[in-house]
């Protein structure tokens, strides 16, 4: 699961603290999130994206390749 | 006045109930000293029964205060740490639980050996109590250590040590 949280951050000027706060989780989570290490549930991701006023899909981008590879 | 009296009052009762997070590390190593205390004592005066107790009691103390820190962020990331590392440690334990348990019952139901031909009836070797609190001890000491190591191990995997650029 790829996301462009890095991506409206800056766009909206938040730090990674802030958005944190604003959805009540930690900033590692953010950060985890964000690096790819941690695929939020699906309540958080759409926390994240009401946040920032956008369809989930815009924030968060299904990542077919890793299915492809599973597949093979 | 007497409205504002207890919106006063209202307001110091919200307070007291609230509790930080390093107040609440502090009651619990107070408390950790108050167990090591009385497990000191119970065995000076053979009553076990005040260890297991105060242990219960002790669990059920820390549990109600941390109920009351306000400044506690756990979202689903830790929960899921946790989660995985109890499960993790989970299945590694019943299965050595098990493997002792199933010796053990071979033991109690006295499973002849092979060849049949030098079969000999004795009474089964039973663990002492001793020997049993030995083996309990262990096993707790394992349940510790691998409850310890999988939640540094899930703990790594979903980035709570992570660097930032920012």
């Amino acid at each position: 699961m790829k996301n462009k949280i890095k991506v409206f951050r800056a766009m909206h000027d938040m730090t990674q603290e802030d958005l944190a706060r604003a959805i009540g989780v930690t900033r590692q989570t953010i950060l985890a999130i964000e690096k790819g290490k941690y695929v939020p549930s699906l309540d958080l991701a759409f926390r994240i994206s009401r946040h920032f006023q956008v369809n989930i899909e815009e924030v968060f981008v299904y990542d077919e390749t890793v299915l492809t590879v599973t597949a093979d | 006045m007497m409205v504002t009296f207890l919106r006063q009052n209202v307001i110091y009762n919200k307070q007291r109930d609230c509790m930080k997070k390093n107040s609440f590390y502090l009651i619990c190593g107070c408390i950790a000293l108050a167990l090591l205390v009385i497990f000191w004592y119970s065995v000076e005066v053979h009553i076990r029964f005040l260890a297991e107790i105060s242990f219960i009691v002790a669990i059920g103390g820390i549990y109600l205060l941390r109920k009351k820190v306000t400044d506690f962020v756990e979202d689903e990331r830790t929960a899921r740490i946790t989660e995985k590392a109890a499960l993790r440690t989970f299945q590694v334990f019943w299965v050595i639980f098990c493997a002792f348990s199933i010796g053990a019952v071979m033991q109690i139901l006295y499973v002849p050996t092979f060849p049949r031909e030098h079969l000999e009836i004795h009474a089964p070797e039973l663990l002492g109590p001793r020997m049993m609190g030995y083996f309990q001890l262990a096993l707790l000491c394992l349940m510790i250590f691998l409850y310890v190591g999988f939640r540094i191990y899930y703990a790594r995997k979903y980035g709570e040590w992570e660097t930032d650029e920012e």
